[in-house]
């Protein structure tokens, strides 16, 4: 397909930026390179989840170094057509930080932007947001077998002052595991902070049973550790941010259906928590969300989006879905390396 | 003990005491002065100390004051989309800009917008920021610090800045810690550490050094208390042996007057250990050398003061083994001459003297002897006078009575002249006493057969004889005719000795090789004057007799190299006992 007009799809209206039909001619060739602060330190390729599985079909990988890089190569059989660009390398395991200068000198094409690098937009940068997609939450381990403790903590995160400062307003704030935009209740599941309550709570409890571990293995959520480590202090819990093993987890879950109640039971799933029943109506959905959430073993916090940064040589896109499955099939790129 | 090793181990210990007493004199004045140059070096690390902190202090007023005046500063918060909250890597930037470790942006009311240190604290207060008024002319001080990992002690210093109509605190500085220890020069064996007064108790871990780990914090403690607890400077010897350090600990006071550290500043007092080691052992080699070179010059002082008086203990010996006209050779004019000089003229006076009294003896004695000779030659001489005159009587008065006179003069005449041939005998055997002629002599044998030379006499007596011969004796080398002719001199004093009768025991007894041959009698005994005198020459107490059977026992019993004594009570009759062969 030579000509591929982009169009600025946007399922319920997330996608922050666009690209106006006729802004250029898309052409062949080209590499478009991209960063990413996944790890992707396996043998083989991820073959599925959002990022380089979503790549496959269109492009064939043809080179794979666990936690380095990979390199895919445009699939000339590809059902939608042939991408644009003849090749997309990725970097992987690339810091926020670092991501936002390679985008800035030149260096990467298309980098994802945390909190902090989204303020600072520059010229002729774009940006392209998905919606709300990634459920970050404490989970907790079956070490923490006292549901008080586990309370004590989810009433001890102030998400308020999070989202503000350490998020700067990306995202929404959130008690529930699907975000406000797919179920629609999101905002039934209370979501503020009580360190009265909290401290009740733990009153009485030993020393040993206010300790906790709070593992953080992404560097993007550390500071939200930190923040949360600080807090529970305050109601009483001692709690350490460490990586690897640990008492409780602040991590993240992907949104990866349009449909609440796959997206639900996929996040069960990635819990280890019993799937919930299929339910048909919103009541419904919100009784078994309720469910799981029943004991505080999972403790949802925010919902962010998925942000990309791309160079002003990208052109086509948006690049991602308002998933934050990438869509480079569309892209071209403009200049020397076409 | 003898003189010279008396001499010797006096000159010995004198040695070693002086040794000693030097070496305690070298150590004390040594520790002396190595404390003198260690309280030196304290007091220069104390004033380097206090002229770091100063400098750091200096240091952070001025870093803090140039970030609450940046344009940085400014610019982060004029763009801030979420007062009172910052970019959170806002402090970290401006931290770095002038070096700080710490450093903290705080808004008017104490809410904390950005902090470096502990970036999670946004949003929390800092109340004591918000008393105090004029924090320019507080300058930097110590203050405990929270901080994620735990609590430290910083050095920190505020300024205020107004920026787009809003008032931010600006508090940065330094941790006391391990890196602002490594700024101090320490002398070699010095060591500073600080203890940080962070907890209610005592913690070793709160104790932090500028070069290596703290092995021995716990001993401490007392040192670290006593400066807490008393607020001013203490020094201590902590730890023994070459490990031993003498510690000078200074209170660092921090905001409102609290003691949040005291500086420790440790001198190593190996160096004196090791020096006083060296010390040691060099007069351990000095009191051995002088020890030996002492013993050596002991010996030859002592062999120079001794020899003499060896000399004269030799020559003193001669003299008392009858070697009278010994003398000893004078070889210096000190006091040791002095001694041989009165040595010898003791000798010569000895010999003079000795021979004076041998003189007057033989004075004495050739008077006793004429005395005796009177004695014993006027007996007979007046009845020999008296019957010559009775006999010319007799002829010119009474003729017809001649012949019977005559007769009865001349028996008495012969009877006299008998007697003084006696006497005159007696002298001649005292004079003539020969060398005796040794042969071995059964003196059983010997009693026995002088024995039988007294039956008759003995018979005619009131006297007893009681032989009592031991059964085994030994044979004893002896003059047999001498020992006989002495046995029958005390059988004879033995039989004068009991007129009225008595009895006369002679016993003979072995004495190891020797024999002891004893004669006993019943009479009236001998006072003990009489006993002193008994061997003399011409001595006897009795009406009759030359006085020298005894002196002639005696001679005989010396020249036998043999021992007489005699014991005797009056009225117990007395006991001559001859030992010979074992004296």
């Amino acid at each position: 397909m030579f000509l591929r007009l982009v169009a600025a799809v946007s399922v319920a209206g997330w996608l922050s930026a666009s690209l106006a039909s006729g802004e250029t001619r898309p052409r062949y060739g080209g590499v478009l390179r991209v960063e990413v602060r996944m790890a992707g330190d396996t043998a083989d390729p991820p073959q599925s989840g959002p990022g380089l599985a979503d790549l496959i079909g269109n492009f064939n990988i043809t080179e794979w170094e666990g936690g380095r890089r990979a390199v895919f190569e445009a699939n000339e059989a590809a059902a939608g057509g042939r991408p644009y660009v003849d090749r997309v390398e990725v970097q992987l395991a690339r810091a926020l930080r670092d991501q936002s200068a390679d985008l800035e000198t030149g260096k990467a094409d298309i980098v994802e932007l945390g909190p902090n690098e989204l303020r600072r937009s520059a010229a002729g940068r774009k940006v392209w947001s998905s919606a709300p997609v990634r459920v970050v939450a404490l989970v907790f381990g079956a070490r923490v077998e006292d549901a008080r403790v586990r309370e004590a903590l989810s009433l001890a995160v102030d998400r308020g002052i999070i989202h503000r400062v350490l998020l700067q307003q990306q995202g929404e704030v959130s008690g529930a595991l699907l975000p406000q935009w797919l179920s629609g209740y999101a905002f039934l599941f209370p979501a503020t902070a009580d360190m009265g309550r909290a401290r009740s709570l733990l009153a009485g409890l030993p020393a040993t049973a206010r300790t906790l571990t709070l593992g953080v293995d992404d560097a993007a959520l550390r500071p939200i550790a930190d923040r949360i480590a600080l807090t529970a202090r305050d109601a009483g819990l001692m709690v350490t941010v460490v990586t690897g093993a640990s008492d409780v987890r602040l991590t993240e879950f992907r949104i990866t259906s349009t449909d609440p109640a796959r997206a639900l039971a996929a996040i069960a799933g990635a819990l280890g928590m019993p799937l919930p029943a299929h339910a048909a109506s919103a009541e419904g959905l919100y009784a078994a969300e309720r469910a799981l959430l029943e004991g505080f073993r999972v403790a949802p916090l925010f919902h962010l989006p998925d942000s990309y940064g791309a160079g002003g040589k990208v052109k086509g896109g948006p690049g991602i879905s308002p998933l934050g499955e990438w869509r480079f099939e569309n892209l071209w790129v403009e200049g020397e390396r076409q | 003990m003898t003189f010279r090793t008396r001499l010797l181990l006096i000159f010995t210990i004198a040695v070693i005491a002086t040794v000693g007493v030097v070496e305690l004199l070298v150590l004390g004045s040594t520790r002396r002065a190595f404390e003198g140059v260690e309280s030196q070096r304290v007091d220069a690390l104390v004033a380097q100390f206090r002229l770091e902190f100063e400098r750091s202090k200096q240091e952070i007023v001025r870093a803090v004051g140039g970030i609450a005046r940046s344009d940085a500063l400014r610019d982060f918060v004029t763009k801030a989309d979420y007062w009172p909250y910052l970019d959170q890597e806002a402090a970290q930037n401006l931290a770095s800009t002038q070096g700080l470790k710490l450093l903290e942006l705080v808004a008017g009311d104490g809410t904390i917008v950005s902090s470096a240190e502990w970036p999670a604290r946004f949003g929390y207060h800092e109340e004591w920021l918000t008393q105090e008024t004029d924090w320019h002319s507080r300058g930097a001080f110590l203050k405990r610090e929270e901080l994620s990992d735990g609590v430290a002690l910083s050095l920190v210093a505020v300024a205020t800045a107004e920026v787009a109509d809003r008032k931010l605190f600006v508090v940065g500085g330094q941790e006391m810690d391990r890196d602002f220890l490594g700024t101090l020069v320490l002398p070699k064996g010095m060591r500073v550490l600080l203890y940080r007064n962070l907890e209610a108790r005592y913690s070793a871990a709160d104790l932090v050094s500028g070069e290596s780990r703290i092995g021995d914090a716990q001993r401490l403690e007392p040192l670290v208390e006593s400066v807490l607890g008393g607020r001013r400077e203490a020094s201590r010897i902590v730890g023994s042996g070459a490990d031993a350090e003498v510690f000078h600990a200074l209170p660092l006071a921090g905001s409102e007057d609290s003691l949040l550290g005291v500086l420790l500043i440790g001198s190593s007092r190996r160096e004196l250990v090791d020096l006083e080691a060296s010390l040691r052992s060099t007069g351990i080699w000095v009191a051995a050398g002088g020890i030996l070179m002492g013993v050596v010059l002991a010996w030859w002082a002592t062999a120079r003061i001794t020899r003499p008086v060896q000399l004269l203990a030799r020559s003193a010996g001669k003299v008392a083994s009858g070697e009278w006209g010994t003398t000893v050779e004078v070889t210096s004019a000190d006091e040791i001459g002095k001694l041989a000089r009165a040595f010898n003229r003791m000798t010569h006076e000895l010999v003079e003297q000795r021979q004076r009294l041998m003189q007057a003896e033989r004075v004495a004695a050739w008077r006793e002897l004429a005395r005796r000779l009177a004695h014993e030659l006027k007996n007979p001489l007046f009845p020999l006078q008296i019957t010559v005159e009775n006999m010319q009587r007799a002829r010119d008065s009474y003729p017809e009575q001649f012949d019977e006179v005559f007769r009865e003069g001349t028996a008495t005449l012969l009877a006299e002249l008998s007697n003084l041939k006696q006497i005159i005998g007696r002298f001649s055997d005292f004079a003539k006493m020969p060398a005796p002629e040794m042969q071995r002599v059964d003196f059983n044998n010997l009693v026995a057969e002088t024995m039988r030379l007294f039956e008759g006499q003995l018979s005619q007596t009131h006297i007893a004889a009681k032989v009592e011969l031991a059964p085994v004796l030994p044979l004893v080398p002896a003059d047999p005719e001498q020992m006989t002719r002495a046995l029958r001199n005390l059988i004879l004093n033995a039989i004068d000795a009991m007129p009225r009768g008595g009895t006369l025991t002679i016993r003979t007894a072995a004495i190891g090789e020797g024999v002891r041959l004893e004669v006993a009698d019943t009479g009236q005994g001998l006072t003990p004057e009489e006993c002193e005198r008994l061997f003399t020459p011409y001595y006897t107490t009795k009406t009759h007799g030359t006085g020298l059977g005894l002196a002639i026992v005696q001679s005989v019993v010396s020249d036998h190299k043999g021992h007489i004594t005699v014991e005797s009570e009056t009225g117990k009759g007395a006991k001559f006992r001859i030992d010979l062969g074992a004296v």
